[in-house]
């Protein structure tokens, strides 16, 4: 052992920790006590979202249950990360479908210009951030995937004032 | 059609540009010489009949009381047309409104979308939709014929394709049913749509109305892309824009060439082109260097160096051995010319083809349209580079001396014929028998090399047509695997054996045909440019 090690003497008041604690229990205390608390019960309680926030998609469905989607294109298209692929198909009724819709949610940048472009209002951003999954496959969601969410769906601009004047 | 006959030109002013045009021009036609595109539905440059009933193409003439169509208003001295004015685009934004009472605002699920003139003008004249409250007039669909799809309801009453029918392919089969905002487009009561020549109705619909079938849903027009092309399916050499979407053909429109096609083509170039890239294809170089089990070994795949390396070295082992050659007459120019300096190396003077034969048809009015019976594009080329026409193919294998036995170290060299009717021991007994093809038939198994090549759609090059014409076609396609333009191969093959060079784009390949095959003497790759041009006339 070095010879050198130079031993302070502190007195007893102050290298004792009961002071130190009890200041550290006293702001506990005081915040247990205070009417304006802000830690969030997570998983019971959840945040509350604003209606323009931007999250994983979900797809309208008519009212027997089909996806709104006409396959037309323009989210294909517009989309700056190209990360719908869509491949459109006659249905028995000769009316055009999506047979292919598919959204890879990893590579999206949830920009909602999707939403923005539908022209049938079927693809939509979703107010929702829980996602997690095991694998990454599992992050491209298909039209059946899209139309089962059920979280509410993002409002990208009022509807009382739609072009925002 | 000037009345007189005296002056042989015209000039006038259309949008402040002084222009002269040849006397009878119409204004609508005049404009276009001054970059002025006049809107229009009915008038159609390919389709005779004007009957100015779209009243698009209204157009302001200085000191006439009323607006005229510019579609049927002969171009006169001094006339001072003025197709921007207030009162010319309120006529238009007019019509336009009138055309959005009950066309459909559908435009997310048409097949025209992007490529629609309705769509076109409603926004150059802003009048995106009618001011009409009551409901729009809903006729739903319908089948015109066994593969074109009529949609009523966005129908705009042009009638270019009744007129297209009944002027320029003389088949009176398609009439307006009814009047009003009740017409639409159907076969005369009785009468079947059943015309050679009836896909070209579907190019002429200016909105989406008329759909062949095949395309119906398939693609939107902005993720095509469009290549010119020269379709293959008979030696007319009908010019062609070819539309692809992800390496797929999608769909075929003709493109206006005034001395082939004019602005038509036949339903069986349409359809046989949109199925000529399908079906299993070559995709890697396939030698037989001795391993395996069987006498001479296997077919074994391997990369170009090696494959080119190879065959190089059994040429040069061979010598001139003469022998016999099958050439395709769907091969483009240039892969016949280096295929011929093969053979030239070889001393194989005969080379065969034979030519599949078909159904002919005729467009009346439009004498060089012609679907001719033989199904090729190139057969005119196969004859300049020394091809001799065959009726089948077991002409070809007796030339090759299978028949006579007496083969043995000689060679047979086959270009992209699939050999149909050959014998299972077709080549079997030939000295070296090398493969070049976009496909691999089962008489190929017998093939010492096979070299896979691209076929028309997946390179660039030159047809020769009927009447000697050398027309352009471009690269639409990825070709599969490893196949490469049969250009690209043969003049490495014959680099390596110290004749020319290596050549790697179509330009030199054809400049270099041009400079060593007298037919082809002249020419220049940007010189036939997208039209073609013809081939000298010594070769015919």
């Amino acid at each position: 052992m070095p010879g050198d090690v130079k031993v302070v003497e502190r007195p007893r008041a102050e290298s004792s920790y009961v002071r130190a604690a009890a200041k550290g229990m006293s702001i506990t205390m005081r915040h247990l006590l205070s009417p304006n608390k802000k830690t969030q019960q997570y998983p019971d309680e959840k945040w509350e979202l604003a209606p323009r926030t931007r999250g994983t998609h979900r797809m309208a469905v008519h009212e027997d249950g089909r996806a709104k989607c006409v396959a037309c294109g323009l989210c294909p298209t517009v989309c700056p990360v190209n990360c719908i692929k869509l491949v459109p198909a006659e249905d028995e009724n000769g009316e055009r479908y999506a047979a292919i819709y598919e959204i890879d949610e990893f590579r999206c940048i949830f920009c909602g210009y999707c939403q923005e472009v539908c022209p049938v209002e079927a693809i939509h951003l979703g107010v929702h951030y829980e996602n997690a999954e095991y694998s990454r496959e599992r992050w491209v969601y298909d039209l059946e995937r899209l139309v089962e969410q059920e979280h509410p769906v993002t409002a990208l601009w009022d509807p009382q004032d739609p072009a925002s004047q | 059609m000037a009345e007189n006959g005296a002056k042989a030109t015209v000039t006038l002013t259309i949008d402040g540009v002084e222009v002269t045009v040849p006397s009878g021009t119409r204004v609508i036609e005049a404009a276009e010489h001054v970059g002025v595109v006049v809107p229009r539905y009915c008038y159609h440059p390919g389709i005779p009949s004007r009957p100015a009933q779209c009243r698009m193409c209204l157009v302001e003439v200085e000191g006439r009381p009323k607006l005229e169509p510019s579609c049927t208003l002969q171009a006169a001295d001094d006339m001072v047309v003025n197709t921007a004015s207030d009162t010319a685009r309120t006529a238009r934004q007019s019509v336009i409104e009138f055309l959005l009472v009950n066309h459909p605002l559908d435009c997310p699920i048409c097949d025209a979308a992007g490529q629609c003139m309705l769509q076109d003008y409603a926004y150059v004249t802003n009048q995106l939709e009618s001011r009409v409250d009551e409901p729009k007039r809903i006729m739903g669909r319908d089948r015109i014929s066994d593969d074109i799809l009529y949609f009523a309801d966005r129908c705009v009453i042009c009638t270019r394709c009744v007129r297209f029918m009944r002027d320029v392919a003389e088949d009176d089969s398609l009439i307006v049913a009814q009047r009003g905002d009740k017409a639409y487009i159907d076969t005369f009561p009785g009468r079947e749509l059943d015309n050679p020549f009836q896909g070209n109705i579907v190019d002429v619909c200016p909105v989406g109305a008329l759909v062949h079938e095949d395309f119906v849903f398939k693609a939107r027009s902005w993720d095509m892309d469009a290549t010119a092309s020269v379709c293959p399916g008979c030696p007319t050499g009908c010019n062609v824009t070819i539309d692809t979407k992800e390496n797929q053909i999608v769909r075929v429109k003709p493109r206006h060439n005034a001395a082939v096609n004019s602005w038509w083509m036949c339903d069986y170039g349409r359809n046989h082109l949109v199925m000529t890239n399908r079906g299993v294809r070559a995709e890697v170089p396939l030698i037989r260097d001795g391993g395996g089990d069987g006498d001479r070994g296997d077919l074994r795949p391997v990369d170009w160096a090696t494959a080119l390396d190879w065959v190089a070295e059994k040429i040069a082992a061979l010598g001139s051995p003469g022998g016999s050659a099958v050439v395709s007459p769907d091969a483009s120019n240039e892969n016949l010319f280096y295929v011929r300096r093969l053979l030239d190396r070889l001393a194989v003077a005969d080379a065969t083809f034979q030519v599949e034969q078909g159904e002919t048809a005729e467009l009346p009015t439009v004498p060089t349209l012609k679907l001719r019976a033989d199904r090729a594009a190139n057969v005119a080329g196969a004859g300049i580079f020394g091809g001799r026409r065959v009726d089948a193919l077991r002409n070809g294998a007796a030339a090759d001396g299978s028949a006579g036995g007496g083969s043995a170290g000689r060679a047979l060299v086959v270009l992209d014929d699939l050999l149909e009717g050959a014998p299972d021991d077709f080549g079997a007994s030939a000295g070296f028998f090398l493969y070049v093809g976009t496909r691999l038939p089962g008489a190929a198994r017998n093939a010492d090399a096979v070299l896979p090549i691209a076929t028309f759609a997946e390179m660039d090059g030159t047809f020769t047509n009927f009447e000697g014409r050398v027309q352009r076609f471009h690269q639409a396609l990825r070709p599969p695997g490893l196949a490469r333009p049969g250009w690209m191969v043969l003049s490495r093959v014959l680099a390596r054996l110290g004749d020319g060079e290596a050549v790697n784009d179509v330009r030199t390949a054809f400049e270099r045909m041009a400079a060593e095959a007298p037919p082809f003497a002249g020419l220049t790759w940007d010189g036939i440019g997208l039209k073609g041009a013809p081939a000298a006339e010594a070769n015919r």
